[in-house]
């Protein structure tokens, strides 16, 4: 009796471990959902690297774009400066002549000028001609320097009879003081004399 | 105790540099020069220096000098007359009053140009071969 019940124990145990067909089954099952899976898995990683490479190309779009909004902001800024250009040509502009000197602040001017004088008819040497002539051509040359700095005033005046100029007058006056003119040259050649004579101007000579 | 012979020498020494000084002081003389002349269509006319004695003493600070060679003459106008060029061009330096008017009628033209260097008072030191001119503005 004893033995009878083992020998059921062990029956029903062994038909317990024993594989039946639908277990089988049920492991060709799990085997055929595995291999699915995997392949899941596999295209699941080559989804994920498509994505990547989705990414990728969109930051490199992002930063290309970013470059095209650096060329349009640039761009913008030519226009602008273009546009302030324009504006300052069509503004009224005041006449500078060209070549002409200022006086600044911590610039110098030089003036150079060259005076003519000539001789008396009665000298008594040449000599005397020639200290003569040179004394006439620097006061022509005081005289331009004057000229040059302050200005020359003018007058005129014209005398019309009958539908005709009887008499056309000019008149030039100028009045100035000179200091520390330099004579550069002098020369004298067939009765002339010229005497080249240079002055340099300061901003602060005329600073008030 | 001070011994009376040695503020003696004080005193002598006190008078005899206020002597010196004084003389130094007579020695630098005072002069009114005024320079003109005319340029009429380029031709000089009228040059004219004129050179006296100061009646009274000048005021101003003095400025830059020239020294010219005396030859141990004390007579300004005579140190002037030998080194004439050389104090012709100094005045012009100083600087001269220009003054020019300019005629154009019917094509023909006239000038007159006139450089005058006002009055003005020169301090001349005479040394034993040189004299100092500094004018005093």
């Amino acid at each position: 009796m004893k033995y009878s019940l083992i020998l059921a124990a062990l029956l029903g145990a062994s038909s317990l471990v024993a594989q039946t067909p639908q277990t089988i089954g049920n492991y060709d099952k799990i085997d055929s959902l595995e291999t699915q899976v995997s392949g899941i898995d596999t295209k699941v990683s080559s989804v994920e690297t498509q994505v990547s490479g989705i990414d990728t190309k969109v930051s490199t779009v992002e930063t290309q774009v970013s470059g095209i909004d650096t060329k349009v902001s640039t761009v913008e800024e030519k226009l602008a400066s273009l546009e302030a250009e324009i504006a300052e040509m069509k503004a009224p502009k005041k006449p500078v002549r060209e070549g002409e000197q200022t006086l600044s602040d911590g610039a110098d001017v030089l003036i150079s000028v060259t005076g003519q004088g000539v001789a008396p008819m009665n000298t008594s040497s040449p000599a005397q001609a020639y200290a003569l002539a040179k004394r006439a051509a620097t006061a022509d040359a005081y005289r331009l320097i004057a000229e040059k700095v302050k200005g020359v005033r003018i007058d005129g005046q014209d005398l019309i009879k009958n539908m005709m100029v009887k008499r056309s007058t000019i008149r030039t006056s100028v009045r100035a003081m000179v200091r520390h003119a330099n004579v550069v040259e002098t020369t004298f050649k067939e009765g002339l004399c010229e005497v080249e004579m240079e002055i340099v101007l300061s901003h602060a000579q005329f600073a008030q | 105790m001070r011994s009376r012979d040695g503020n003696r020498s004080i005193t002598r020494a006190i008078c005899s540099i206020i002597l010196l000084s004084s003389f130094a002081s007579l020695d630098a003389k005072e002069f009114l020069i005024s320079y003109r002349y005319m340029v009429k269509d380029a031709t000089l006319y009228n040059e004219t220096l004129h050179i006296s004695d100061s009646m009274k003493k000048c005021t101003g600070k003095p400025q830059f000098a020239l020294i010219l060679t005396s030859f141990g003459d004390e007579n300004l106008k005579l140190t002037i007359k030998k080194n004439a060029q050389e104090f012709i061009d100094y005045i012009h330096k100083l600087g001269l009053h220009v003054e020019h008017q300019e005629s154009t009628t019917n094509y023909q033209n006239k000038s007159t140009t006139i450089l005058t260097l006002k009055t003005t008072c020169f301090k001349v030191d005479f040394n034993e071969n040189f004299a100092k001119i500094t004018p005093l503005k």
